[in-house]
């Protein structure tokens, strides 16, 4: 019998394949379509009313990563986003944290696994008793944006917005180079400057150690922007990536179908946000917040599942037996800017 | 035609001017937000912060004059002290529009008047600005009421108004040093971060307005004799004389140890500013213009009320720049190299040149100030006097 991984890749290329099919069939004959072609491919496309696309979502992931790891963790990595409707609905964020299962401990399984563990452990301790830490090995980290496109989507981040860009510097000179790629999410600050500069409060450390915007409470008077010593705060201008870009109703990626992406909600801080007019969190600052509505479900965050060297490590530094702990206490193991007194919750590995 | 109608007729002409250049940048802030604009998430304060300082310095100096008038009872400046308090309300009218329109919610802001984050320098600023915003128009009222009353009550409102005087003071000198210390405070930035700048931005705040005053009461002068407006004009000229070279004390002291080691702190900010694309504003705006030829106008044997005039309304107006150099130069350092090329977008970068919206924006706003002013001018009698008993 076919594993549930096989089928779950089988039903999600089946349906690229008639999709495409169906596109191509009748798109790119060379002439134009009829109207009833036209709407055919359209219904298809509709985003919201459309049961199947939601079905694929969470067919197509699981197809995906199921190729990667053990089923049961496959559902857990899908994005928040690919399991939500579309208007967020069966999202239910006040319910406390359900352990699920994970497949039985076994020697030299994958760190990702190993994370869940850990994640898992700390949700069942009170707030105050974790630490959540990041830690990332820049000799693992091949440069290659995948963290900072997967956050993006992850947040549905608008042009302008970036919570974990990826930077990349040649060191030493002609011909002793050398090449650094750093990823740069949030620091976290145990000793956050952006925190008490703030006029309306708010922004502040919350007990397990993740510093939040609340967008509702936020001016937008961006002072904490400059108060970071990692530039690590962007402001949302209310840009979109379709600005600009040409109306044409029917074709596939016009403005109105390549617009769904930015009138799609996020779930930032475990609400849902939607980016209309001048609402929130237009006109805030946005920071990385260690994907909350993702640990507190149990999953890893995005840019750590994401990562194709393996190169993000995240857990609870106030677990010992966690992996970042132990990550945390090897002698190469640094922090940025130890001088600026931010006593960040980010490590890396050189 | 007099020197008054004229100053009435250029000022009218200069509302409607650049108020009508201005409207567009207004609309397309309501309509687009801060897209149109040249700042981003790396220069996150541009024009209009820096429009912001220049506003309410200009305001807090015009408030010494007043603070002069009715609580050190310096007679060369006894008749003006009303149009002080007028003064200092426009410009401070000024100042609040131009954080106001710079923030993603400015509506919001209301909220931090009864709530702030006094941890927040910024915090403080919505309290003080009201404490200011109500003193100024206390102060208005009761300096125009001590023109209309006679005896005894004339005396308790004169009281009053020292009272109100003296407590004028440490709110100037906690509001406008309150500004620097928002600058200051910020550890990230090497070129703000430090104990001067609060002390920098007041002094530039008392010549700014001083000399703004200068200005608006040679134009505007309430009836007095010729001697009396000769005394006023010297004694205005002779406080912005000292002010200006008290404010470029300062300034050579920053710019000696800024640029002492060229390497290391915020000596490559200091190379910038004098010599780098924009070395005009610092030379040719801010020295040439409002330091060099105000020194030689406040300086010339001849002592003309017009000259005074002439350098107050240069030094006023180029001091704009003043404030545009301590603002922008601070945050052209990113945080961390090569960030600017990690993720690439036109609000993601670290120069800054104010677009035209911003600048209409800021035109806009300086015809609503010369507009309070001229109205205010006229529908209140800050020309009466009564005669002290
Ligand atoms: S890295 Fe910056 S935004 Fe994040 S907590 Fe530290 S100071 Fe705040
Ligand atoms: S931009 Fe928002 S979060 Fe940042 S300091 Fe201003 S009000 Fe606080």
């Amino acid at each position: 019998m076919k594993s549930w991984n096989t089928i779950c890749a089988y039903i999600g290329t089946k349906y690229m394949s008639e999709l495409y099919t169906d596109i191509l069939k009748n798109n790119f004959k060379g002439v134009a379509m009829s109207k009833e072609e036209l709407s055919r491919v359209d219904e298809k496309l509709t985003l919201e009313t459309d049961e199947s696309r939601r079905d694929f979502l969470d067919k197509f992931s699981k197809g995906i990563f199921g190729g990667l790891i053990a089923s049961g963790v496959v559902n857990a990595l899908a994005p928040v986003q690919a399991k939500a409707n579309m208007d967020g609905s069966n999202l239910n964020f006040s319910e406390p944290f359900k352990p699920f299962d994970l497949p039985p401990e076994t020697p030299g399984e994958d760190g990702i696994l190993r994370m869940m563990r850990d994640i898992q452990r700390a949700l069942k301790k009170p707030i105050e008793q974790r630490h959540w830490k990041m830690v990332i090995d820049l000799r693992k980290c091949v440069g290659c944006d995948a963290c900072s496109v997967s956050c993006a989507a992850e947040n549905k981040l608008p042009p302008g917005v970036i919570y974990r860009p990826v930077i990349q510097q040649e060191i030493g000179s002609y011909p002793n180079v050398g090449h650094v790629t750093l990823p740069r999410p949030c620091m976290h600050c145990d000793e956050p400057p952006c925190v008490p500069v703030c006029p309306a409060e708010a922004t502040w450390k919350r007990p397990d150690g993740i510093v939040v915007v609340d967008y509702d409470q936020c001016i937008g008077c961006r002072y904490c922007l400059n108060a970071c010593p990692y530039d690590a705060r962007t402001f949302d201008f209310g840009m979109e990536y379709i600005d600009g870009a040409a109306d044409a109703p029917k074709v596939f990626l016009g403005k109105e179908k390549a617009g769904k992406y930015e009138t799609e909600a996020s779930y930032e801080y475990e609400k849902e946000w939607k980016r209309e007019g001048d609402q929130s969190p237009i006109g805030n600052a946005r920071k990385c917040h260690f994907c909350i509505p993702r640990i507190e479900k149990g999953m890893l965050p995005e840019c750590v599942v994401t990562c194709i060297g393996r190169a993000t490590y995240f857990g609870d530094g106030n677990d010992p037996q966690s992996l970042v702990s132990e990550l945390i206490a090897l002698p190469n193991a640094f922090r940025l800017k130890e001088e600026v007194g931010t006593h960040p919750s980010v490590y890396y590995i050189k | 035609m007099t020197r008054e109608k004229m100053g009435n007729i250029l000022v009218w002409i200069l509302i409607i001017g650049f108020g009508a250049w201005g409207l567009p940048g207004i609309l397309d802030r309501f309509a687009n937000g801060h897209v149109n604009t040249a700042y981003g998430s790396y220069i996150p304060w541009g024009l209009w912060i820096s429009a912001y300082i220049w506003l309410i310095g200009l305001s807090a100096g015009a408030l010494m004059i007043s603070v002069m008038t009715y609580v050190f009872g310096i007679g060369a400046v006894k008749k003006v002290g009303k149009m002080a308090f007028l003064v200092a309300i426009a410009t401070l009218v000024g100042a609040m529009m131009a954080v106001g329109l710079d923030l993603g919610h400015p509506l919001r802001a209301f909220s931090l008047i009864l709530d702030p984050n006094l941890h927040s320098m910024m915090g403080w600023m919505a309290v003080l600005y009201s404490a200011y915003f109500v003193t100024l128009c206390v102060e208005l009222y009761f300096a125009i009421k001590k023109e209309q009353v006679r005896g005894e009550k004339q005396k308790s409102i004169k009281k009053i108004l020292v009272v109100l005087g003296i407590w004028s003071i440490p709110l100037a000198f906690a509001f406008h040093g309150g500004v620097g210390g928002v600058f200051a405070n910020v550890i990230a930035k090497p070129y703000w971060h430090g104990p001067m700048l609060p002390i920098v931005f007041l002094a530039g705040a008392f010549l700014s307005g001083g000399a703004l005053f200068a200005t608006v009461a040679y134009i505007w002068r309430p009836s007095q004799s010729k001697e009396e407006f000769l005394k006023m004009m010297i004694f205005l000229g002779k406080t912005t004389l000292a002010l200006l070279i008290l404010d470029e004390i300062l300034e050579l002291s920053e710019i000696y140890v800024g640029t002492f080691y060229s390497a290391y702190g915020e000596g490559h900010l200091w190379q910038q500013i004098l010599f780098g694309q924009y070395w005009y504003t610092f030379w040719i705006v801010h020295i040439l213009i409002g330091v060099l030829i105000p020194l030689f106008l406040l300086t010339a044997k001849s002592k003309s009320p017009g000259a005074i005039a002439l350098a107050g309304l240069l030094i006023a107006g180029s001091f704009l720049a003043v404030r545009l150099n301590i603002v922008i130069p601070g945050m052209l350092d990113p945080e961390i190299k090569g960030i600017a090329d990690a993720w690439v977008h036109s609000k993601l970068t670290f120069s800054y040149l104010p677009s035209i919206m911003e600048w209409q924006v800021l035109l806009f706003i300086v015809a609503v100030v010369m507009a309070v002013f001229m109205i205010g001018k006229k529908v209140l009698p800050i020309y009466q006097t009564a005669g002290d008993e």
